[in-house]
């Protein structure tokens, strides 16, 4: 008896009795499932985060200074929040400094933000808006482009003038059938000019630009900043990653010897990059991609187990069958050929469906989330290899039993 | 060593068979000579517990003797292993069994494949071989019914037609007519008794005399030895 009969036999016995089938198949099922779709969250979110998010938020080869506050509700012990209470505010003369001493500087900006309810121009207005005053070259540390009007210039800056850079969501909003450059939008109670237009990025990124309302820092500190000459983050930009290195060390020296830090001590201040945001991240996958085989492991190994019982339950039931298949002239080696054969394909089966839902969760996920997820190949390789691997460790216990039968007895079998 | 004459398709000698029940041991067949020639269409009877089954199941070669010895075509077959014993089952002998035991299912074209599945032959000679077979039990039309579509009778042609598909050199029915009505277990014997007149060599179980009647030889088996062994001549005494 070769593969293919044994093969196309057990499909027909499948497809004989789908609702068993389905039962049988639930844990392989479920295991693939789980496998393929988290291995696509898991592969979207890489890509996205390496190719998107570190650079869209941080930008590439920049830094990110700010004041470390004690989280809410964070896991700290009450002394190291003493501490952090106490830890000094960045400063526009902390800015100065660094922008005196440091390294390779490309492009240098500071900022604050804040939380508008509400933006209007006429009739019109949009709803939560994050306003953010900044320096002349931010837009461009950013990479954020103008498409209508144009930047923010130093000299908009220094002398506190009242104009705007907003983004397309809100100029889409606002403005919806002329141009917003040199309109007047309101900001509380403040009047602002419309100098430009970013351009649109949408998507999950997008959230934060496309509905961004971005004033010179002089403007921002005059009408919005409760206190004085204290910035949210600075932010350093520079050419190369190695230059990136050199400023990072040399941005710390500089701030721990301001801040008179022992050796010893920790910074009172953060020193982000891109490359820590992916350094979290690659911490997240690594839980995810651990947790997930344990899951994906205890979801085989159960549909594995009832493959088993069910294949027992095969070889009691067809006893007789085998006796006559024996009777017949059938070896040892093709029973337990036969058993396998459809233990393996009855997972593959499990498996191949895991793979359909999983690929339909992982689609789902794409569309409906702002997460991509994307099914690469090996994972459904992998998806079809663990199930043929369920089928035969879980089949030989079952295969090995029929094949054992004497001849005689299970011909008289009832 | 003793050689069987070429014309045996079964010889044994001395063959036992015991059995250990608890504390007693069975003695199921004390000790069986018989020869049985090609072409010849032979009846073993005994009540039950004569241990026909016994001697069945050893002829068959389902089972191994706890002694004695059988030579089956000229070969020696009492103390293979496992595997050449299927396939001696596989090639020399064909079964013809009570209860039919087709395998459900599936058509009767394929049942009467297994044996040629177990043989090794590709499939489109399989194919060709157990069209022919089921043809020549008259059961050309059928060929893609299952079992379950069948009468009676029709299983137990496609049975037939299963054990001769290999063209064995034994053909061996176990009370074939057993679960059929007299009209088809004529029919059935008709085809057996034609079967034999083409050259096979037929040893058919039962414990019905008119059955018997249709062979030319019968041999009573009592308490697990031959009682009585004598020509029988075809078509007498019945119908």
């Amino acid at each position: 008896m070769n593969v293919l009969d044994a093969v196309l036999l057990a499909l027909r016995q499948v497809w004989a009795q789908k609702l068993k089938s389905f039962f049988t198949l639930l844990g392989v099922i479920v295991g693939v499932t789980f496998l393929i779709s988290v291995i696509a969250v898991v592969e979207g979110m890489n890509r996205y985060v390496q190719d998107d998010f570190a650079g869209a938020i941080f930008g590439i080869n920049t830094l990110t200074i700010e004041r470390i506050y004690t989280r809410r509700g964070g896991r700290e012990d009450d002394r190291t929040r003493r501490r952090q209470a106490r830890n000094p505010d960045v400063t526009i003369a902390d800015a100065e400094l660094l922008r005196e001493n440091v390294p390779g500087i490309w492009y240098m900006a500071y900022n604050a933000d804040r939380f508008m309810p509400e933006v209007r121009a006429g009739q019109n207005k949009r709803k939560n808006v994050r306003l953010i005053g900044v320096t002349d070259e931010y837009l461009a540390l950013q990479g954020w482009d103008v498409v209508q009007g144009r930047g923010l210039t130093r000299i908009d800056d220094v002398r506190a003038i009242r104009v705007a850079v907003i983004g397309d969501a809100i100029a889409e909003k606002l403005f919806p059938e002329q141009s917003p450059v040199g309109q007047d939008i309101r900001l509380g109670p403040f009047r602002y000019r419309v100098a430009g237009v970013l351009k649109r990025q949408g998507g999950f990124i997008g959230i934060i630009r496309d509905a961004a309302v971005v004033v010179p820092w002089g403007a921002y500190q005059a009408d919005f900043s409760r206190r004085r000459n204290v910035v949210e983050s600075i932010q350093i930009k520079f050419r190369t990653s190695e230059a990136l290195v050199a400023g990072e060390s040399a941005v710390e020296e500089i701030l721990r010897a301001r801040h008179q830090l022992r050796p010893a001590e920790e910074n009172d201040f953060s020193v982000e990059t891109a490359s820590q945001i992916l350094d979290a991240w690659e911490g997240v996958k690594k839980v995810l991609l651990a947790a997930g085989p344990g899951l994906v492991a205890v979801a085989l190994v159960v549909g594995g187990i009832v493959i088993m019982n069910i294949m027992l339950m095969s070889v009691l039931e067809r006893t007789r069958e085998i006796g006559v298949r024996k009777a017949l002239g059938a070896r040892r080696i093709d029973i337990t050929r036969q058993f396998l054969a459809e233990s393996a394909t009855l997972s593959i089966v499990g498996a191949v469906i895991g793979m359909v839902a999983g690929s339909a969760l992982a689609k789902l996920v794409d569309v409906a989330t702002p997460l991509p997820a994307s099914v690469p190949m090996w994972s459904i390789v992998l998806g079809v290899a663990l199930g043929l691997f369920v089928g035969l460790v879980f089949g030989v216990y079952p295969a090995i039993r029929a094949s054992r039968l004497e001849p005689i007895v299970a011909l008289r079998y009832e | 060593m003793m050689m069987p004459p070429d014309n045996a398709v079964i010889l044994t000698r001395g063959l036992k068979k015991e059995y250990e029940l608890g504390a007693e041991t069975i003695h199921a067949l004390r000790g069986v000579d018989m020869q049985i020639n090609r072409n010849e269409f032979v009846t073993i009877m005994g009540p039950s517990g004569s241990g026909k089954s016994t001697l069945l199941n050893l002829i068959g070669c389902l089972d191994t003797p706890s002694s004695g010895q059988y030579w089956l075509s000229g070969q020696e077959v009492s103390q293979l292993d496992d595997n050449d014993l299927a396939e001696i089952r596989n090639r020399q002998i064909g079964f013809v069994f009570q209860t039919f035991n087709l395998l459900s299912r599936t058509t009767a074209l394929h049942n009467v494949e297994l044996p040629l599945i177990y043989a090794g032959i590709p499939a489109r000679q399989r194919h060709e071989r157990a069209k022919e077979t089921l043809d020549a039990v008259g059961l050309g039309d059928r060929m893609k019914h299952q079992p379950s579509e069948l009468s009676g009778g029709e299983r137990q042609r496609v049975a037939i037609a299963r054990a001769l598909v290999n063209q064995p050199s034994l053909l061996l029915a176990d009370e074939p007519t057993g679960n059929l009505d007299s009209a088809t277990s004529r029919e059935i014997m008709e085809i057996l008794v034609a079967l034999h007149e083409r050259g096979e060599t037929i040893l058919l179980v039962t414990h019905e005399r008119h059955i018997a009647a249709y062979t030319e030889r019968l041999i009573a088996l009592r308490d697990g030895t031959i009682e009585s062994d004598e020509p029988h001549t075809i078509g007498a005494e019945v119908m």
